[in-house]
């Protein structure tokens, strides 16, 4: 699971309201490099919800400590920052969280994630 | 073509002064061939269409005049349903396309152009087999003949294209799909083009151009001729006689020769991959969907019923970023490590995609659907025909609560997923998730009844841009539709509005994709000899069967001596 797929998912839990972000508590966390891709970058960075990449950042930290230090906020006019570019294209697609599990902000139901596949699936009581 | 009245003959120095690109397609999937084509020169901002600058013009017929019989035989002309272009293809392998003298997107040879006609469509369309540049037609080789040179004497794009090329090396290659002429035969057919007067040396191998004369028949729907070449007597007529040519073009070939193009495709065929399933994608298919889809780079790709990957492959080939998801996690994860979607992917060098286990039919509560994402949404949904669908949830009303200590390793449980609610979910997801001007691409099999009016699912937000149709027998096929995002998505009209309205006609057009398994048993049971075969098959079965248990056992013996 690349961040960018975590800024998009959420706790689905029957009467859940708040759950997103998903915390992530890391087993495993993989680095691939791949050559920036600056188009896409720039095309999916305003749908981001540029708080929970952050957040995110911060808790795989711990865990990987590799990952590059990005700003609380994001400036404006970001696509003259190579650095920035290059490190968000970084955070979002090269790191790959292998095992672990994601975390319901609201009612802790873990969902796990294995060999790289977030399990999203709900119990039959929680539909 | 052949009904199509518009000629437009080329006018020295005028508007009629066009520039004639003659594309060859391979005899396959003859529904996507216009779709296809239309959707890869859409993407680089090229409309095709009878008011613009591209257009489609019509073929030469040398049996327009005559009866449509003989041999006994009707021609059948296929007749396919265009959007916008209001284009009709008929089963001949060929298509005209006239660009206007100073369009942008004619080949030159100035090294500052990236980007021309012919290479945009050569690099993507799977179905086209070559580009040319038309240098003369007609219904004969001697009309042909007398075009082309007309063309280069009289028109001042012809007489600039002649001077450019006719120093270099070259070969011309006699093309008579299918139709066998001896040697002799086909130098007198080359007779014919040799007054045009080519300064430059003749090169058999790799010459800078290439020029095909070609000789086209009527093929049948498999792209054999349609007549043969034995009279009712067992006579052999000759060539001419029994198959004489509907049209004849001279062009030349663009962007490398005949025998260079199409190669290396056979590398992405299924059978080189690493990891299958039964419901894998034929390659083919899916880069033509690909195409459809506008996927590029820059592009995120999504299939929600992504099974092998066999789809999302193809999207990454073309350079998208792919996403996928799928409620079985047996199949996402593979049979091992160097078996999975994963592996495929790195067989060709493409970056991992992203695989979730989600439900589709919950999609907007496992994703944030405030800002679309995807920009193609491509998959084949499963119909119950080798897979049926399941969505989570207990088949109870008030199912029994999974107790505490049990919840971190208990195995969801998941119900039957009708086929028209699979659907109606897919659409929504699309017209909620895509981007404005996004594409679905999707697949959808059907009985002969289906009417394309009324029992394809439909929604607000979407707009159908090509149904292409595959026969996959007399009665049986399935239609692969594209759709385009043309309205914003308002999350309060979903429940009153999208879903219920996704049917024209209710649960009766719903009804003609589903239980398409139990359509196709019914079918074979009404044919001849079904019992029999059934018996054979059963016996075959069980042979098999008492075959593996012998060789376990032996092998369980050989083990514990």
């Amino acid at each position: 699971m690349r961040l960018l797929t975590h800024n998009y998912l959420q706790s689905n839990v029957k009467g859940t309201e708040e759950g997103y972000p998903l915390g992530i508590v890391p087993e495993t966390v993989e680095i691939e490099k791949s050559p920036v891709d600056r188009e896409l970058l720039l095309s999916i960075l305003p749908k981001l919800n540029y708080d929970a990449v952050h957040q995110a950042v911060a808790q795989l930290r711990l865990h990987c400590s590799t990952l590059p230090k990005l700003p609380s906020t994001l400036p404006e006019n970001i696509s003259n920052d190579e650095n920035l570019v290059n490190d968000l294209y970084f955070v979002l697609f090269d790191v790959h969280v292998k095992n672990g599990c994601l975390v319901c902000p609201a009612t802790q139901r873990k969902f796990p994630i294995k060999d790289g596949i977030p399990n999203m699936i709900l119990h039959e009581d929680e539909i | 073509m052949s009904d199509q009245t518009d000629t437009t003959p080329r006018q020295p120095d005028s508007n009629g002064d066009r520039y004639h690109l003659l594309i060859e397609f391979a005899h396959k999937h003859l529904d996507f061939q216009i779709a296809e084509l239309e959707s890869v020169l859409d993407m680089h901002g090229i409309s095709l269409g009878d008011d613009e600058e591209c257009r489609i013009i019509a073929l030469p017929n040398a049996n327009k005049t005559k009866l449509k019989t003989r041999h006994g035989k009707t021609v059948q002309v296929h007749r396919v349903k265009d959007s916008g272009s209001g284009a009709v293809t008929s089963r001949r392998p060929f298509l005209i396309l006239s660009l206007p003298r100073t369009s942008k997107w004619i080949p030159n040879n100035d090294e500052t152009q990236t980007n021309n006609i012919a290479s945009i469509i050569l690099e993507r369309c799977t179905l086209v087999r070559n580009v040319m540049e038309l240098w003369g037609m007609g219904t004969s080789i001697e009309e042909c003949a007398m075009a082309a040179k007309d063309w280069i004497q009289n028109y001042t794009l012809g007489k600039l294209t002649f001077s450019r090329v006719s120093s270099e090396s070259w070969k011309l290659t006699v093309h008579t799909l299918g139709a066998k002429y001896t040697y002799e035969e086909q130098g007198v057919m080359r007779s014919h083009v040799s007054h045009l007067g080519f300064s430059g040396p003749v090169q058999m191998k790799d010459p800078t151009n290439e020029y095909v004369l070609i000789h086209e028949i009527e093929l049948n729907e498999t792209g054999s001729p349609l007549y043969p070449r034995h009279s009712p007597e067992g006579k052999i007529i000759s060539e001419n006689d029994a198959r004489p040519p509907i049209a004849c073009y001279f062009a030349r070939t663009l962007c490398g020769t005949r025998q260079h193009k199409g190669r290396g495709k056979e590398q992405y065929s299924l059978k080189n991959r690493t990891y299958l399933g039964p419901t894998s994608m034929d390659a083919e298919l899916s880069s033509i969907m690909t195409n459809l889809g506008h996927c590029k780079e820059g592009t995120i790709a999504f299939d929600p019923f992504v099974g092998t990957g066999s789809i999302l492959l193809s999207c990454a080939l073309r350079g998208a970023f792919c996403i996928g998801t799928d409620i079985d996690f047996r199949i996402l994860k593979g049979r091992s490590k160097d078996e999975n979607i994963e592996s495929n992917f790195r067989q060709f060098n493409l970056p991992k995609p992203e695989l979730i286990r989600s439900d589709n039919s919950i999609h907007h509560r496992h994703f944030r659907t405030t800002s679309p994402m995807y920009d193609a949404i491509i998959c084949d949904p499963p119909y119950g025909i080798r897979a049926g669908a399941r969505k989570s949830g207990s088949r109870l009303t008030n199912p029994k609560p999974v107790p505490e200590d049990q919840r971190h390793d208990h195995i969801a449980q998941t119900r039957p997923y009708p086929v028209s609610d699979v659907m109606a979910d897919l659409l929504d997801v699309a017209a909620r998730n895509l981007v404005l001007g996004g594409r679905l691409v999707y697949i959808i099999p059907s009985y002969a009844d289906f009417d394309d009016e009324c029992d394809l699912p439909r929604h607000e937000c979407l707009r159908i841009v090509h149904i292409c149709y595959q026969p996959l027998g007399s009665e049986l096929g399935r239609r692969m539709v594209t759709m385009e995002k043309i309205g914003e998505y308002d999350v309060s009209k979903r429940e009153t509005h999208y879903l219920v309205s996704t049917w024209v006609n209710g649960p009766e057009s719903a009804e003609k994709c589903a239980n398409i398994r139990e359509k196709i048993l019914e079918n074979a049971k009404l044919k001849p000899g079904y019992e029999s075969k059934l018996e054979i098959r059963k016996q075959k079965r069980k042979a098999n069967k008492e075959a593996k248990r012998i060789a376990k056992r032996a092998a369980a013996d050989n083990f514990t001596d």
